[in-house]
């Protein structure tokens, strides 16, 4: 990869813009079922893993999208799946007493820890396909306005949600600046000669090669930022009695997916529990 | 009432000794339209923030609005009343849907919903961006984005706008949109603040303020500026500022200049002069047809037998490839650059001219066709591509992202040391580099980077490429947001390259620079929609499709023949003292004041 394109690497924010009935939900009910699913995905066992990840797909067929895009989105956490493993492997469990699966010299997998790793990989599969989900059929703006949505009851005891979406909008503003200004800075130094997108060097080098940019990218970053909270001030920005112009109309029988929600939470954890002792 | 007051304002930075403002007086009336000009670093930008409360002068009586800006209760109403749209479009844009960033100033008043929509719907319209309210902000052109940042100050319900330096990064067309609204709003009674650079805008206004290390020391009509008084070089010449196109020309071709004219209505005067010429002594008129030819002018042919440094061969290019967002940015790019050609890359704002330069300088690589450097293919794996890009730097559109050392000597020496130089051989060569752009070295070697002004930036930026001594030099937009002097003199160090024989291709929004370059490239689209020398493009080929404008010179010409004043058929100026020298050879007329307009 020779090309010194950042932005392209950028792939949060794939908002996919369909008019789906998931597409048209109100942000504040994705946020529910972003929750409702990834929950049971860390928190819950083999089958409630498994069970969150099928709902995600199946929320993905009725957004219109295809879910082996989600799988495949996989991809590039597979190197850390090697890692873990290995990682679990070489340290045992303390008071392991589970079979031995192999063992070459004195490193050996157990029963045990087979089961952890399948686990860690599981519920960073199901969790990256529900965030991936999420991000497709909600929009930049939707996520932020969502924040303030969802956690609106939390304002009433004086939380500052408000700037909490704010925080959550500019975060994502910022992504593309950030990219764009390292792209410049590299481009800046590999036109007077330093080795970027040359092709040569191994990996350690080429992420060598990278460290003394983060200073003049973190500095240039703050710059915009405040260039921008200048321009936000100059609009009278103050964080305190703002209205909004977006308002999102709920769908009919929204009630119900957002109590869904919640049945769902339970009906994964139950089931998780309950096959559990069946297999 | 005035609508701003300032009496004897300071304001100094924090950390800084030295005042940004120094006891500066101002006042604007509603409904005024006020120039502010001045060198980079001479507090114009400094004056704009404090002209809504934004910054508070540090020392003096100010009052907006009658009301005092220290006062924090009034922030709200000051910052309503005097909006701000400031230079880069995407640091000023805060939310990523293009009516939810119009609505961000009432969101923040608190007014009601309906009362939101009912404004952002007539600013967007204002601005002619009606139809596109739910397009994501960042996938604006420029020129969108900057008219999106004036419906956000509109939505306030302003009574005065301040605009800093608001079209230094537009293309000609966007520009020309922008400053039309600027004009159209102040006809409406909305006060116009504009801090610019560019003369031909300043003399749109009705007042020009000129700001000289944070003091004003010229404050009147474009006309005390940019007119010769008692024999005396008019004061916006004297400042190193410059004269707007069309004052030039008029006095270049002894015509009393009027600021602020446009260019058919100084076509008119010109036309009515020569015509009463005609009548009084018919017998000094001469026949277009017998005078003498002008030469042309002497566009450098690429010529067969030099080496072509560049050679670009059906090329394609892809923004963002294998992602939704994919965009196709050039397509089908070919072209032959010689050794020691100057050529000028021209095109409205994201036609692709950057990923051209980048594309020769070996950053971007082709995903189709082939671009050679110094007869190396830049993708082949054999191509020793940092040997390759050292030998033809490109300097990068905003030099603030461009220098990434801490203290500007280390910054100009990055290059040097990549080249192997160390020692006294290392300092010699970034000294010579820091002085050919003005910058000496004893005095700006240990200066932070950070702290520099705007065109200090950019020479250092500059310095740090030349360092190199490259043969050739890419530079993408070398004299954007550059005051009069400063462009200038980038100009001559373009112009002292080419006469020393290095290669140069630029990226440019002015014509008249565009002008100056052996070859002129025309990118529209991604395509490139003309490739040849100024006078044939700009005379022969010109496409108003193509978005760029012609030089003032040229489209003068063209009118004058319009007019029926014509001048030799092969004479194409392309500045205005070629054009005075045609229009001589043409009609007789001595071109009084030659020595004014020969400043173009």
């Amino acid at each position: 990869m020779r090309s010194l394109e950042f932005f392209r690497n950028v792939s949060i924010g794939q908002y996919s813009g369909g008019g789906s009935a998931v597409h048209r939900l109100t942000p504040a009910t994705k946020y529910l079922w972003l929750f409702a699913l990834s929950i049971p995905a860390a928190a819950g066992g083999p089958i409630a893993v498994v069970l969150s990840l099928a709902l995600a797909l199946a929320f993905a067929v009725i957004a219109g999208l295809s879910p082996v895009f989600f799988i495949r989105g996989v991809k590039p956490a597979v190197p850390f799946f090697f890692l873990a493993a290995i990682m679990q492997f070489l340290f045992g469990w303390p008071g392991d007493s589970s079979a031995v699966l192999v063992a070459i010299g004195p490193i050996s997998a157990t029963l045990h820890e087979a089961e952890a790793v399948a686990m860690a990989i599981g519920r960073t599969v199901s969790l990256m396909a529900i965030i991936g989900l999420f991000t497709s059929v909600t929009s930049e703006a939707e996520i932020a306005h969502g924040v303030e949505d969802f956690l609106y009851p939390l304002a009433r005891l004086g939380l500052p949600v408000h700037r909490l979406a704010l925080v959550v909008s500019e975060t994502f503003r910022f992504i593309p600046v950030v990219a764009m200004e390292l792209e410049s800075i590299v481009k800046a130094q590999a036109s007077r000669g330093a080795d970027f997108g040359t092709g040569r060097g191994g990996p350690l080098a080429k992420a060598r090669a990278y460290l003394p940019l983060i200073v003049p990218v973190t500095i240039r970053a703050l710059e915009r930022a405040e260039a921008l909270s200048e321009a936000m001030e100059a609009r009278c920005y103050t964080g305190r009695g703002r209205t909004r112009l977006v308002a999102y109309a709920r769908q009919k029988g929204e009630l119900l997916v957002d109590l869904s929600a919640f049945i769902a939470v339970a009906a994964l954890f139950a089931a998780d529990a309950l096959l559990k002792g069946v297999l | 009432m005035p609508l701003i007051e300032f009496q004897d304002i300071s304001y100094t930075y924090p950390g800084s000794k030295q005042a940004a403002l120094d006891s500066l007086s101002l006042s604007i009336e509603e409904g005024e339209y006020v120039a502010l000009v001045g060198r980079n670093g001479s507090g114009k930008s400094t004056l704009i923030r404090l002209l809504d409360g934004l910054r508070l002068p540090t020392r003096g009586e100010a009052s907006i609005l009658d009301l005092d800006p220290r006062d924090p209760a009034n922030a709200r109403a000051l910052r309503s009343a005097i909006a701000l749209v400031f230079q880069a479009p995407l640091d000023q844009i805060v939310s990523s849907v293009v009516e939810e960033d119009c609505a961000f100033g009432p969101e923040n008043l608190g007014l009601p919903r309906a009362e939101i929509e009912g404004r952002v719907a007539s600013a967007l319209t204002a601005v002619g961006l009606g139809d596109l309210r739910r397009r994501q902000s960042l996938f604006l052109s420029a020129g969108q984005q900057q008219r999106l940042a004036i419906a956000g100050a509109l939505a306030m319900a302003p009574r005065c706008i301040a605009f800093d330096e608001a079209t230094a990064m537009l293309d000609p067309q966007a520009r020309a949109e922008v400053l039309d609204l600027m004009d159209s709003l102040n006809a409406k009674g909305m006060t116009i603040v504009h801090a610019t650079h560019d003369m031909a805008e300043a003399a749109r206004a009705r007042r020009v303020v000129l700001l000289e290390s944070g003091r004003i020391v010229y404050d009147g009509a474009p006309s005390g500026l940019f007119l010769a008084q008692e024999c005396r070089e008019p004061p916006a010449l004297e400042r190193g500022l410059g004269l707007p196109p069309a004052a030039m020309a008029a006095l270049a071709l002894g015509l009393e200049a009027l600021p602020g004219e446009k260019l058919p209505a100084l076509a008119a005067r010109i036309a009515g002069a020569r015509r009463g010429q005609a009548a009084s002594a018919p017998a000094a008129a001469t026949c277009a047809a017998e005078v003498p030819a002008v030469a042309p002018q002497a566009a450098t042919p690429v010529a067969a037998d030099r080496r072509p440094v560049f050679v670009v061969g059906d090329a394609g290019y892809f923004y963002l490839k294998g992602t939704a967002n994919e965009v196709k940015a050039l397509e089908g790019v070919s072209m032959s650059l010689a050794a020691g050609s100057v050529t000028a890359l021209v095109g409205r704002t994201g036609s692709g001219k950057s990923t051209i330069l980048q594309l020769l300088d070996g950053l971007a690589f082709p995903s189709a066709g082939c671009v050679m450097a110094f007869g190396e293919d830049t993708v082949a794996k054999a191509t020793d591509l940092r040997r390759l890009r050292m030998k033809a730097p490109l300097a990068i559109q905003r030099p603030e992202s461009a220098l990434f050392e801490v203290y500007a000597g280390d910054d100009v020496a990055f290059g040097p040391r990549n080249q192997g130089l160390s020692g006294k051989a290392l300092v010699a060569r970034v000294k010579s580099a820091m002085e050919k752009l003005g910058l000496p070295f004893e005095e700006y070697r240990d200066r932070g980077t950070r702290g520099l002004s705007g065109g200090e930036k950019r020479r250092l930026a500059l310095a740090g490429i030349l360092a190199l001594e490259p043969e050739a030099l890419l530079l993408d937009e070398p004299t954007s947001a550059l005051d009069p002097a400063t462009r200038a003199s980038v100009l001559d160090l373009v112009r002292s390259l080419a006469a020393a024989g290095r290669t140069v291709v630029f990226a440019t929004h002015s014509m008249e620079e565009a002008a100056m370059a052996d070859s002129v490239a025309v990118v529209a689209g991604g395509r490139l929609a003309a490739f040849g020398s100024p006078a044939e493009l700009f005379y022969d080929r010109y496409d108003p499709a193509w978005g760029i404008g012609r030089p003032f010179a040229c489209e003068l010409t063209l009118e004058l023949r319009r007019l029926g004043i014509p001048l030799a058929p092969d004479a194409h100026p392309l500045d205005i003292a070629s054009l005075v020298t045609a229009f001589a050879a043409a009609h007789g007329v001595a071109a009084a004041g030659a020595g004014v307009g020969g400043r173009a």
